[in-house]
């Protein structure tokens, strides 16, 4: 999805007057005062009357740059559903080492409601009732709940921020979980520094105005005109996210402002923050705990030599410093694409973000004389990056790129389980940046040839007692290996695996088990079971039906809305197979074969087959489900809902065995 | 010189002292080793009461990882505020052969606000810690020192740890002045307190567990402090922020709350008194008025918690509450208990440890601080009625499945007392479904389908309320596993009597609810109400088994098929009478009426650990009912 709108900041001049202002404080109308439903959305709990928010930047009082932000609101709440709005939580940050946190002050609230002779009252909050907590190092929030909330109250609230990191200009959020009847945001910003705005979101900007406000900033004896913008919507439905979507930072509309190169007011030397991806490239190169630690070879160079030695060929090189740097650190769960103290830290204490670990994987892979690049990535979580023009703050990962002759594999070594060549989903998304020391960066797709695969075999024998007997034979193949070593590992042992699953199958005993290639990442993992189940009470009927679905039956359509506004992401296709053979006691025959089916999507999307071959005293009954997308987008929803819709209605019908 | 060899001289004996303990992965007793991903090698907690206003409570452990699985167990947690300070934190991580790879302090843990995930504040912080090691098994050894500026919440002491946890040693020393009287409860000890005087003349009071194997989790296990080890400490007198009282028995403990905690902060503004009379004035039974009160309360105020200082036990002045319409429980049943006395009400504040997996009490036999929630109490002559406060939608009266059928502490001017909630039984807790349906020939279900819920049920629709027509759909198409359901109607009645009730109607839709195949009909039975998984089975059990509520299930669904069809199988006739449950499913077809009726009952008690393999069957037999599919077949 590629709505991102390019707002572009020149200004033409001639830009109609812009006359943004902050409504009043303090005030309601009757009509905000009696309203009982929001008409545009009657679904609503609460709906947010008017919001308003300015950012400027200028001189503090300290003579330092800063972002000066006000917010202002005013929500009706309808009912107690609603009254989570009147809990507020301003975050404010500290990105610096020391505690340099922004302030905030001046925060008001008001609360209005009628009383309970019908007359219109209003509360104030009061300022011995905000709670500030310190979160982390990083992280401090002002917490305050609005007094005097009762159905069909309204409530307003402001309050200012004052920012140090100018760099990273507030984004607006039009859009919330509820819906907003007008939403404006104003923003100031002085010649001296260049912004990029970008929209996300589908919706459109109902106002957008941009004049110059004159002389406007000065510091020392400089001085300059400042760009007076203003950007408003009007109706603004709420979000609500739906199930298998990505993040919904790709789809809340909201603007964005990049820093692309600002001029010190008192020195007057231009700096490029970004600009084009040439001066990125740069940038990452010199920046300490990216490039710098890119050139930390030195590091691995003893590492490296007993991991390499022996293997002749790049490809089992690189399998053996992937491997050794999986073992050699635990991931913090942190993502960054920036080294947090620095690989020589990181090695010592064995732990460290993506970019410690896959920064030392590139690192390595150099040094054993592998031609690796880095690649910059933004996690599903995350969002999708923006490729109109560099956004460096978009991204917040990075992987390795390896290259052996014309082949390319992509690696991250945060998980000691990944296979040589497997991404982690939260890794596929959209594209990547790749980076290296010595040439200019380029995208590439992150859509790898990945997959997740099952295949079921049975081979059952019915016997006198009503029993099935039989082997069931599973193979996890790709990503699928990948999920189901995690789901192994999560026991102590293998038999304590095999042991709790025996525990959840009532029915099914397992008699032998044997799992193979646990260690050999690469490989299908496969599981062997001997196992009996109960079937039926006795054979003794004269007919008796079975379910050839009976391992794993769905019963649900995953997909239960009409339409959807968002596409489902799976992040990869999926592909699972089974194939069933049943032999049966001599004295019965097949009296009704199951249908067959063959129900595909549209442009090769999908597929659901089922086949049926009887045989002397026996037959074998297989299906298949193909998922060959990553993505559906909303267009093909409809047919991926009938779909399942499809494979339930089939999975009811049963196969009847008859006495002869 | 001198000061050289002093310095050499300790240095010997703290060398010696870290000799001693060998934490070699490989020296861990072998029947330790099944089901634990850890091994708590030693640990040693002692609690020593210096003053009213001060007790040092001191942790030693050292723990052995065996595999990724154990890695949250050498991640320590030590939760902070004003009265319970760090004095000291440090450690020392040892590799699989007990050698030292690194050590650790203070300076290496974060502090966060210990947040709850649900209070606007509150003051506890916590520091914490993870080492990092790749290589298993390794062993984090680590001591730490708290001064708690306290003696009413002694720690306990509970040495079985998590789930995949064994122990190899585990010790607990209490120590005090002779003159500090305390009273202690031992759980399922097998080896006995020791009592003796040590050097410094102090009473000491020491347990110690060993080899305790890493417990499995096992379905419909009775509450832990049942079957597993633990001692709590109660003191006589104690301080708590300042407020000093004393407490052998119950009565003693629930007046202290009632005179410290909660008296004075009842007084109300003069024109809420007013509002509060004049809204009763026309009513004459107390209890109509208390519900009318209730209601008031109901209305005007929303659940908020902030928890600060002795404001975490103690409730919020009446009079902020009428002001600021929040709360916490606390804060709502004081404000609440104002809102009464102001027609001469008489309720009690009532203690109680709430939670809906278990039905936990006060235990008669050691009075103690316990609890975490408070209810009120109304005793209104042979018709004690008892209300949560924090619910802005339950009925008065109803408690619901949090706080029922348990013993609470009521604290009144006259002492505290205990009293018992009320039980919602099996007969109560009913979820009664009424459907008919019809089945078209190309296999659409449409028809409407009504549904009650009583005793703890009666909330279990409480979400849909307040919600738009769109927005319940979306969220009962959750619930109802009814393929291509179409809700064309539906409808939500609450009866919020004394006896309340939820009535749930639904006028329905379903296409290709029946396959037709081959010309014949595949339809599931039971569309509303399967139950899709029996609980898993448990080899060599150790547990009996709870179950801690009992509930009644009623269907009945009539489906008109298409005529001139038989069935194909044999009709579905289960009938289960088991004493923890009973259930009966019956499928009959009349022409072309098929009606299915299911009653499945569910016991609450405790039986014995054979009983866990029946239950296991009786539920295998309930899925394999709700499972079955029809199958209709045209006449010849």
């Amino acid at each position: 999805m590629k709505k991102t709108l390019l707002i572009l900041l020149i200004l033409s001049g001639l830009g109609k007057l812009a006359v943004a202002q902050d409504f009043p404080y303090g005030t309601i109308t009757e009509e905000e005062m009696n309203m009982k439903k929001y008409d545009k959305d009657t679904s609503a709990h609460a709906v947010v009357l008017q919001e308003y928010g300015k950012a400027r930047i200028n001189l503090g009082n300290d003579d330092n740059i800063k972002v000066f932000y006000e917010y202002h609101v005013k929500i009706k709440i309808f009912d107690a559903k609603g009254f989570d709005n009147g809990t507020v939580k301003i975050p404010v940050y500290n990105n610096s080492d020391g505690d340099r946190y922004e302030s905030v002050e001046g925060i008001t609230g008001i609360t209005y409601y009628k009383d309970d002779n019908g007359n219109a009252q209003s509360v104030n909050l009061e300022s011995k009732t905000i709670y500030p907590v310190k979160e982390s190092k990083h992280l401090a929030y002002y917490n305050f709940a609005l007094p005097g909330l009762r159905n069909g109250c309204v409530i307003e609230y402001k309050y200012k921020l004052e920012s140090p990191y100018w760099w990273d200009f507030q984004t607006w959020k039009f859009q919330s979980d509820i819906p907003k009847v007008y939403s404006e945001y104003e923003v100031h910003i002085p010649a001296f520094w260049v912004f990029n705005a970008s929209l996300k979101g589908f919706l459109k900007l109902t106002r957008s105005t941009a004049e110059i406000e004159r002389q406007c900033f000065s510091a020392g004896s400089a001085s300059c005109d400042c760009s007076q913008l203003v950007y408003g919507m009007k109706d603004i439905p709420a979000f609500v996210e739906e199930d298998y979507m990505t993040s919904e930072k790709n789809f809340l509309s909201a603007i964005n402002f990049e820093l692309s190169d600002y001029t010190n007011p008192y020195t007057g030397t231009k700096t490029k923050w970004t600009k084009e991806w040439k001066d990125i490239d740069y940038q990452l190169k010199d920046e300490f705990n990216f490039g710098g630690q890119l050139k930390k070879k030195g590091l691995f160079k003893d590492r490296i030599v007993p991991v390499t030695a022996g293997k002749t060929d790049e490809l089992s090189k690189a399998k053996a410093v992937y491997a050794y740097i999986q073992k050699s650190f635990k991931w913090n769960e942190y993502t960054g694409i920036y080294s947090a103290d620095g690989l020589s830290k990181a090695l010592d204490a064995h732990s460290g973000n993506d970019a410690d670990i896959n920064l030392s994987l590139v690192n390595a892979l150099t040094v054993a004389g592998l031609n690796t690049e880095t690649v910059l990535l933004s996690t599903r979580e995350n969002g999708i990056v923006n490729t109109l023009y560099p956004v460096i703050s978009d991204f917040n990962y990075v992987i390795a790129k390896l290259n052996i002759g014309d082949k390319s594999y992509l690696l991250d070594a945060t998980d000691p389980l990944l296979p040589f060549g497997t991404l982690p989903l939260r890794c596929l998304n959209d594209k990547g940046r790749v980076f290296s020391l010595d040439k200019p960066s380029y995208w590439m797709d992150l859509n790898q040839p990945q997959k997740e695969k099952n295949t079921y075999t049975l081979d059952f024998t019915l016997q006198d007692d009503g029993k099935v007997k039989g082997t069931l034979v599973h193979y996890s193949i790709g990503y699928e290996a990948y999920k189901k070593r995690k789901k192994i590992k999560k026991f102590n042992s293998v038999d304590e695996y095999v042991e709790d699953l025996n525990e959840k199958m009532q029915k099914t005993k397992i008699l032998k088990s044997e799992i193979n290639n646990l260690d050999s990442l690469e490989l299908p993992l496969e599981e062997r079971y001997e196992i009996e189940m109960n079937l039926y009470d006795k054979v003794n009927s004269n007919r008796l039906s079975f379910n050839p679905f009976f391992l794993d039956k769905t019963d649900t359509n995953p997909f239960k809305l009409t339409e959807r506004l968002y596409p489902v992401d799976w992040g990869m296709p999926s592909e699972d197979t089974f194939i069933l053979t049943m032999h049966l006691p001599a004295n019965y025959t097949i009296e009704a074969p199951p249908q067959l089916m063959n129900i595909s999507l549209p442009i090769n999307g999908g597929k659901f087959l089922t086949g049926y071959e009887p045989a002397d005293k026996s037959f074998t009954f297989s299906n298949l489900i193909q998922f060959n997308k990553s993505v559906y987008s909303t267009q093909e929803y409809p047919y991926l809902k009938e779909l399942y819709n499809k494979i339930i209605q089939s999975e009811k019908a049963e196969i009847v065995f008859k006495k002869k | 010189m001198r000061p050289i060899i002093i310095t050499f001289f300790l240095f010997a004996i703290c060398t010696l002292a870290e000799a001693q303990q060998n934490f070699d992965a490989s020296l861990i007793p072998k029947e330790l080793l099944p089901y634990a991903s850890s091994v708590v090698r030693d640990k040693e907690e002692t609690v020593e009461v210096q003053g009213l206003d001060n007790t040092i409570y001191h942790i030693k452990e050292a723990v052995t990882i065996l595999n990724k699985n154990g890695d949250d167990q050498a991640h320590i947690e030590i939760e902070h505020d004003k009265s319970r300070v760090i004095k000291y934190v440090k450690g020392v991580v040892y590799n699989e052969f007990g050698k030292q790879t690194a050590k650790f302090s203070e300076s290496d843990f974060d502090d966060n606000s210990a947040w709850d995930g649900f209070s606007l504040f509150t003051d506890t912080r916590v520091k914490h810690y993870s080492p990092s090691v790749i290589q298993y098994p390794y062993t984090i050894a680590y001591e730490y020192e708290l001064r708690l500026k306290q003696t009413l919440g002694l720690p306990d002491w509970d040495p079985t740890p998590e789930i995949g946890t064994a122990v190899e040693k585990s010790t607990f020393t209490f120590s005090c002045k002779p003159d500090f009287n305390i009273r202690y409860k031992e759980n399922n000890i097998t080896s006995k307190v020791t009592i003796s005087k040590n050097l410094a003349g102090l009473k000491t009071f020491t347990w110690q567990a060993e080899n305790l194997k890493a417990i499995k989790n096992e379905p419909y296990s009775p509450y832990s402090k049942n079957y597993l080890s633990s001692v709590q400490i109660a003191p006589q007198n104690f301080s708590y922020y300042g407020i000093g009282g004393s407490f052998t028995n119950w009565s003693e403990l629930g007046k202290w709350i009632y005179d410290k905690l909660v008296a004075d902060r009842q007084v109300l503004p003069a024109e809420t008194i007013e509002h509060i009379k004049d809204i009763t004035k026309d009513i004459a039974d107390p209890k109509l008025k208390a519900k009318k009160i209730y209601e008031y309360m109901q209305y005007k105020t929303h659940y908020i918690s902030v928890q600060l200082g002795i404001g975490g036990i103690q409730p919020f002045l009446a009079a902020d509450v009428d002001k600021q319409n929040y709360g916490d429980c606390k804060a709502l049943v004081n404000y609440t208990q104002a809102l009464l006395k102001a027609v001469n009400i008489d309720s009690y504040y009532c203690v109680v440890k709430s939670g809906r997996a278990f039905k936990v009490g006060m235990p008669a036999d050691f009075p103690d601080v316990e609890g975490d929630h408070i209810i009120l109490c109304l005793p209104f002559k042979n018709d004690t009625t008892w209300a949560d406060c924090t619910s802005q939608t339950n009925p008065f009266g109803y408690l619901g499945d949090f706080t029922d059928d348990r013993t609470v502490l009521a604290c009144t001017p006259e002492g505290g007392k205990l009293m018992h909630t009320p039980k919602y039984t099996t007969e109560n807790n009913l979820q009664s479904r009424k459907a008919s349906f019809v089945i078209n020939e190309a296999g659409e279900l449409s028809g409407s389908m009504s549904t009650i819920f009583k005793g703890a049920e009666y909330d279990d629709r409480d979400y849909l309320l307040d919600e738009a027509k769109t927005e319940r759909v979306k969220m009962l198409q959750k619930v109802y596993a009814l393929n291509n359901m179409d809700i064309e109607s539906l409808d939500l009645k609450q009866d919020k009597s004394f006896d309340p009730s939820t009535t749930e109607t639904i006028k329905l839709r379903a296409r290709d609810y029946a396959s037709l195949t081959d010309g014949k009909y595949y339809f599931m039975l039971n569309p509303a109400n399967r139950i899709e998984e029996p609980p898993r089975q448990v080899r060599n059990r150790l547990n009996s088994v709870y179950i801690n509520r009992g509930h009644t299930q009623l269907d009945e669904i009539t489906y008109s098929v298409p005529a001139g069809y038989h069935l194909e199988k044999e009709p579905l006739n289960v009938a289960i009478d088991k004493p923890f449950g009973k259930f009966t499913a019956t499928l009959t077809l009349t022409g072309n009426k098929l009606l299915y009726k299911r009653h499945l009952q569910i016991i609450d008690g405790s039986y014995s650990k054979d009983t866990y393999q029946d239950l296991v069957d009786f539920y295998q037999s309930v899925v394999d009912a709700d499972n079955y599919t029809v199958s209709l077949v045209k006449n010849p």
